[in-house]
Order: structure tokens, then C-alpha cells, then sequence
């Protein structure tokens, strides 16, 4: 076992707080679970050994802000290196919404049972999120309550950090809230952060993630879905690489009548390595899940997608999509992506696809017969590749921000043929 | 204005275009017809620069400029416009933005002023009601979704707005009904300002009941079999083409 998980799980050790009986269980699996490596199929592609190699600097008295979004008005969360920042974050909630802190969580009744309720314990990284986590959040939005503002949880993360944070959420019977977890920074720096969500009957949540943790960042994250009866997520992940990017989402379908859209669009350039386990689980019939991948990858970058769809015995009348599509920008980029299917149901629908595309050549005459240059017309083309998937978020605002700052990351990506 | 002068082009290796002669004048229309496989196609194809349409000999120019030197987006900057047969549907890529960007291009391209945003909106409102589609098909993703008929519209509002010297329309009226086919029609019609060319590609009389062309050509294995004023497109409309390729194998005899 390495020199920095000895240390990670000595810091274990020493915690002692309301979720002691939670943490002591994943303490005892992580100490059983070895050491990911390439060996490992969940880590076939993803260089964890990064984390071990990684000298990291004391961490200095520079912290990077937040980073806002305008006009998207929310309820603002703001974390420093894994700390809470109270200036920095909105301190009155609209009626319908209790936020409080992770550690002041013996105050919620279900934050307890909460906690791993919706997280599978197959991620080596979610059991030392789960003993090393005492910072982070828990929202409780209530039974009936439409609420209209947006809840952001920003995660910033500076040179040097190491830090870990879990978010709980529930959302109670036939609510509604939109809820962003947004992380960023740059610099050499560790974090775990996993989110758990309780959708109740009939409630809906919109939800993103923007993972844009870049250059020589290390991040491993998952968020994690449980769908009550008839209740609905519309989840959007937008994927920058870092040195090492990965993040594991599940999505369990409880109630009949439930349906989940998960969008997700990778944006790679440099070495930057971007890993997406996905996980749907139909557990009971009449449920619809969609999920529309798209990758571009530039120089020599590493997408990973491996989309795992699950649909147990009696869970008859799914329908289930998942499409992956990549465009590859130059000749030493990666993509690999691998579809799972587990079907155990027989009257379902269930189709998947992945396509490995260069630019559409046909598309591209009809651009520079109008008179754009063939290197405009590849960033138009491209761009649309993944502005279909911007187009159909919810909130205008994440998507007004976010085209310009992806067209500029895109914009800047070299093609390498 | 144009000249194209003994083109030949093949596709995969197989010629298509066999010697093909035309000179069209500022401000003329002249129609190319012509049976199934004749090379219309090909032709706009490789004029406009299309890759695996490879000219093999011969020459084309624009207002004195060596088309066939250029690259596809020079030859539309030049002046040069294709009014596409089947348009491409780009999803994710907005009208507007792709109208605006085209403009763009090949305004700075020839050294022009720029129009701003809001001025470009207003021109691209007018054209889009011009062309009778709904102002929201400037929101929508290029061509996407659009039906056959919308589709060719949406080429003539790029017209309307890209203002070019010189207009290939490729069968620009296959697969539209009599309303529409007027709309397409007249489109082109408000663009003829004694100044701009038109190259009409069409397979029947019934699209130049409404645009009246000066000149109309046969295109037969790659070539011009014959041409002649509007009433030879009246007269393929009565006898078909096997009549033509009858003539043709004569004419071959006869040069024996």
C-alpha cells in the first residue's frame, strides 16, 4: 500500500464525529481493498498511480476565488480547498430549502441514512471520500416545494490542496430544484468530492456538474441518483480533463414511471485524461433513461466512457438510449469507450451506440462554399457537435456562460493531423 | 463573366465532364438541362471546388479569374454561389450564426466592411420573409429538420443575403410543389438585376415557366449537345431526351 494512502488513512483514523458507525464500515473496505491499478477493469485506462507520484507543494496562502456565473442569481455555496467559505456564500434560502453544514448534519433526520444511501461502495475513491469527508453540504429541499433558484455549489481548488467533500441532498415528493456542483482550479491539487441525491416521487431535479478542473488538477468525484416513483433528473456533466479527471455516476431508478436524461460533453486538449463511469439501474419496470455522450479530444488527450446499463429481471417496458460520440482531433488523442449492457428483462428497449468520427467532409463543403475558411468552418462544425447538447440544458443562463468559454477552450485546441 | 472553356472533370477516376464549353455574360440566365447522369451535377460540383471532383483538364474562369487556382471558399468570395440540390442539415449550428459568419467571410475576404449584428439581423429577417419561412428558422439548427421544399428556400435566402455575381442553382426546383416552386422562383427572379448570372440546373421546362432563361443548353455525356433560346426547353418538354440521344448517335455517325 503506498506511503500516501498510509497517510490518508491515519488522518481516518483520527476522525470522530456523527458519522463514525458509517465511516468505521468503508474504513474496513478500503483497508480490503487494494490499490487500484491498470489491472483493476475500473481503472484499466486511468492512470491512478498519478496520485502517488505526485509531489505536492505545501499548500500556499493563494486561493483562488469564485467564479461567477451572470445572471444565474443562485443560492451560492463557495468552497475553498474543501472549507467552507461563509463570506463568500449566500446565508438566507428561499422558504422550501434548509442548507446546512456537513458536519452540523446530526441536526437532519435522514442525512444518517443518507449518507452511502444512493453511493455504491465499488469506487476505491468513494470509500476514501467516505472517511476522510467532513466537510461539504447537506440540502434538504421540502415535499411540494418549486424552487426557482438555482442552489451552487462551488468548489475551488488551489496549488498544494488536498481535501474531500460530500454533498447529501433529498428532494422531497413532488419538488423541484436545480442544483450545480461546479469545480475549478488548475494548479497540482487532490480532491474527492461525491454527491448523493434522493429524488422523491414525483419530484424533479436539473442538475450539473461542471468539472473544469484543468492542467495538473487531480480530481475524483462521482455523483450519485436514486429515483423515486415518477420523479425525473435532467443531469448535465460537462468534462474538462486534468492530469487526472474522473468521475463516477449512478443512476437507480426505485419507482416505476421515473426517467432520467444525462448529457454530458468532454472537451480534452493537451495530456488531459477524462474518465466518465456511468451507471444506470432499472430496478422496476416503466422507466426511461437517455444519455448522449459526446467527446472531442485534441492533441493527446484520453477519453474514457464506459456506460454500464442494467436492468433487472422485472423491470419490463425500459427504455433505454445511450449514444457516445467522439470526434478525434488529431492522430494521438484517445478515446476509449466501452458500452455495457446487462439485461435481464425481456420485453425492454434498450439501444446504445459509440461512433469514432472525423469532421463530416460533406458539411464542411457546404460551409466553404458560403465562403468560411476550412479552419472556421471545423470550429463551427465541432462546436455544433456539442452546442446540440448546450441547446438543450434548462437554464439559459449555464448556457449562455458556458458556449463562449467552450468555444474558447475549443478554439484553442490544435488539430494535429 | 464566366468562362468555362473545354472542362473536363472526372469523379473516382471515371470522366464525367467531356469538353464542356459555356460563356455566360453579365446579367444573363442561362438553363442547363438534361437527362439523368448527364454530369449537371458534377458540373456545379466541380466549379464550386468539391473534393474527389477532380478537373483533369481545361479551364474556368470568373470575371477574369482562374476559378479552378482557388480554393472552394475563394471561389464564393469571388462571387461564386451553389444553390445546393440536397443541402447538408448541420445540427448545432445555428442559421443565423452560419448566415452571419458566411457574410463575414467573405466581406472582410474582399476587404469590405462589416455589417454589425443588428443590421445583420434586420437584413436576415427580411430575407427569411422574402423566402416565406418562418422567422424562427433563423434559430434553428442549419437545415435541420427541414423539409425538402424549406430546404431549397433556406438556399435562396443565402442568396438573397450573400448578393454573389454568379448563381448555380442545382435543380433547385426538384421536389417542390407549385407554391413553393413560385417562392423559389421569385426569389431568384428579385435577385436578376441585369448584373448577376444565373446557371439554372433543372430537369424540367417548369421552373423556367418562371424564371425565363436567355439561353438553354443540353448537357449530354458531359458535354453541350445543343443549345438555343427558351422555346428548345419547350421543345425537350415535348420529345424527351431519347430523341436527343437518337440525334446524338446520328450526328456521330454522320461524323464517321
Amino acid at each position: 500500500m503506498s506511503q500516501w494512502l498510509n497517510q490518508a488513512l491515519e488522518q481516518a483514523d483520527k476522525i470522530d464525529d456523527w458519522l463514525t458507525p458509517k465511516r468505521a464500515q468503508s474504513l474496513a473496505k478500503l483497508k480490503a481493498t487494494p490499490w487500484p491499478s491498470r489491472k483493476t477493469e475500473a481503472w484499466k485506462y486511468t492512470p491512478v498511480n498519478k496520485i502517488e507520484r505526485a509531489k505536492f507543494p505545501a499548500s500556499t496562502a493563494a486561493k483562488n476565488g469564485a467564479i461567477s456565473i451572470p445572471d444565474l442569481d443562485a443560492i451560492e455555496l463557495f468552497f475553498v480547498d474543501g472549507i467552507f467559505d461563509q463570506s463568500s456564500s449566500s446565508n438566507s434560502f428561499p422558504s422550501g430549502v434548509s442548507i446546512i453544514q456537513l458536519c452540523d448534519g446530526e441536526q437532519t433526520s435522514w442525512a444518517l441514512d443518507g449518507f452511502n444511501h444512493t453511493k455504491p461502495e465499488k469506487h476505491f475513491f468513494g470509500l476514501m471520500n467516505d472517511v476522510l469527508a467532513t466537510q461539504g453540504c447537506i440540502i434538504d429541499i421540502e415535499d411540494g416545494a418549486k424552487i426557482s433558484q438555482p442552489i451552487r455549489i462551488s468548489q475551488s481548488f488551489s496549488l498544494g490542496s488536498q481535501s474531500h467533500t460530500r454533498i447529501l441532498v433529498r428532494l422531497g415528493e413532488g419538488s423541484r430544484a436545480t442544483i450545480i456542483e461546479h469545480l475549478h482550479g488548475n494548479d497540482l491539487s487532490f480532491n474527492t468530492s461525491f454527491a448523493e441525491y434522493q429524488i422523491s416521487d414525483s419530484a424533479y431535479l436539473e442538475h450539473y456538474r461542471l468539472a473544469m478542473q484543468c492542467e495538473d488538477a487531480i480530481s475524483m468525484g462521482g455523483c450519485h441518483f436514486k429515483l423515486g416513483h415518477a420523479s425525473k433528473l435532467n443531469s448535465n456533466l460537462i468534462g474538462f480533463g486534468s492530469q487526472l479527471s474522473r468521475v463516477d455516476v449512478d443512476i437507480i431508478h426505485t419507482g416505476e414511471h421515473s426517467d432520467a436524461k444525462f448529457n454530458v460533453i468532454y472537451l480534452l486538449d493537451g495530456k488531459e485524461i477524462f474518465d466518465l463511469h456511468s451507471a444506470i439501474e432499472h430496478t422496476v419496470p416503466n422507466g426511461t433513461s437517455e444519455q448522449n455522450v459526446r467527446c472531442i479530444v485534441a492533441d493527446h488527450a484520453n477519453a474514457i466512457f464506459n456506460g454500464r446499463i442494467h436492468i433487472h429481471r422485472n423491470a419490463q417496458k425500459i427504455l433505454a438510449q445511450m449514444n457516445n460520440r467522439n470526434l478525434l482531433m488529431s492522430d494521438n488523442a484517445q478515446v476509449n469507450t466501452k458500452p455495457e449492457l446487462e439485461i435481464y428483462a425481456d420485453d425492454v428497449r434498450c439501444a446504445h451506440g459509440a461512433t469514432m468520427a472525423e469532421i463530416d467532409e460533406k458539411s464542411m463543403y457546404y460551409l466553404q462554399s458560403r465562403g468560411i475558411k476550412r479552419s472556421d468552418a471545423q470550429v463551427m462544425l465541432s462546436f455544433g457537435f456539442i452546442n446540440e447538447l448546450i441547446d438543450l440544458m434548462d437554464n439559459q443562463a449555464i448556457a449562455h456562460w458556458l458556449k463562449p468559454i467552450l468555444k474558447q477552450r475549443f478554439a484553442n485546441m490544435e488539430i494535429r493531423k | 463573366m464566366l468562362k468555362i472553356d473545354n472542362l473536363q472533370a472526372s469523379v473516382a477516376e471515371n470522366p464525367i465532364i467531356k469538353g464542356f464549353d459555356l460563356h455566360i455574360n453579365e446579367g444573363e440566365v442561362h438553363a442547363i438541362m438534361g437527362p439523368n447522369g448527364a454530369g449537371k451535377s458534377t458540373l456545379s460540383y466541380a466549379l464550386t471546388g468539391r473534393e474527389d471532383y477532380e478537373i483533369t483538364g481545361g479551364s474556368a474562369s470568373l470575371d477574369g479569374a482562374d476559378l479552378l487556382e482557388m480554393e472552394i471558399e475563394e471561389r464564393a468570395t469571388a462571387g461564386l454561389f451553389l444553390a445546393f440540390q440536397y443541402p447538408v442539415e448541420i445540427p448545432g449550428v445555428s442559421n443565423m450564426e452560419f448566415l452571419k459568419a458566411a457574410v463575414d467571410a467573405q466581406r472582410s475576404a474582399r476587404g469590405e466592411d462589416l455589417y454589425s449584428s443588428s443590421d445583420f439581423l434586420r437584413m436576415a429577417k427580411a430575407a427569411c420573409k422574402q423566402v416565406n419561412l418562418p422567422l424562427n428558422f433563423l434559430k434553428r439548427g442549419v437545415n435541420e429538420g427541414f423539409s425538402g421544399g424549406e430546404k431549397k428556400r433556406n438556399e435562396i435566402m443565402q442568396m438573397i443575403l450573400l448578393e454573389p455575381k454568379l448563381c448555380i442553382l442545382d435543380e433547385s426546383d426538384s421536389g417542390l410543389d407549385i407554391d413553393a416552386l413560385k417562392v423559389v422562383a421569385e426569389g431568384i427572379n428579385s435577385q436578376r438585376d441585369g448584373k448577376r448570372s444565373f446557371l439554372v440546373i433543372t430537369h424540367y421546362q417548369r421552373l423556367l415557366d418562371y424564371i425565363k432563361p436567355d439561353f438553354v443548353h443540353v448537357l449530354a455525356e458531359g458535354k453541350i449537345v445543343k443549345s438555343g433560346g427558351p422555346e428548345l426547353a419547350l421543345e425537350l418538354e415535348a420529345e424527351g431526351y431519347s430523341w436527343l440521344e437518337s440525334y446524338d448517335r446520328t450526328a456521330a455517325d454522320e461524323e464517321l
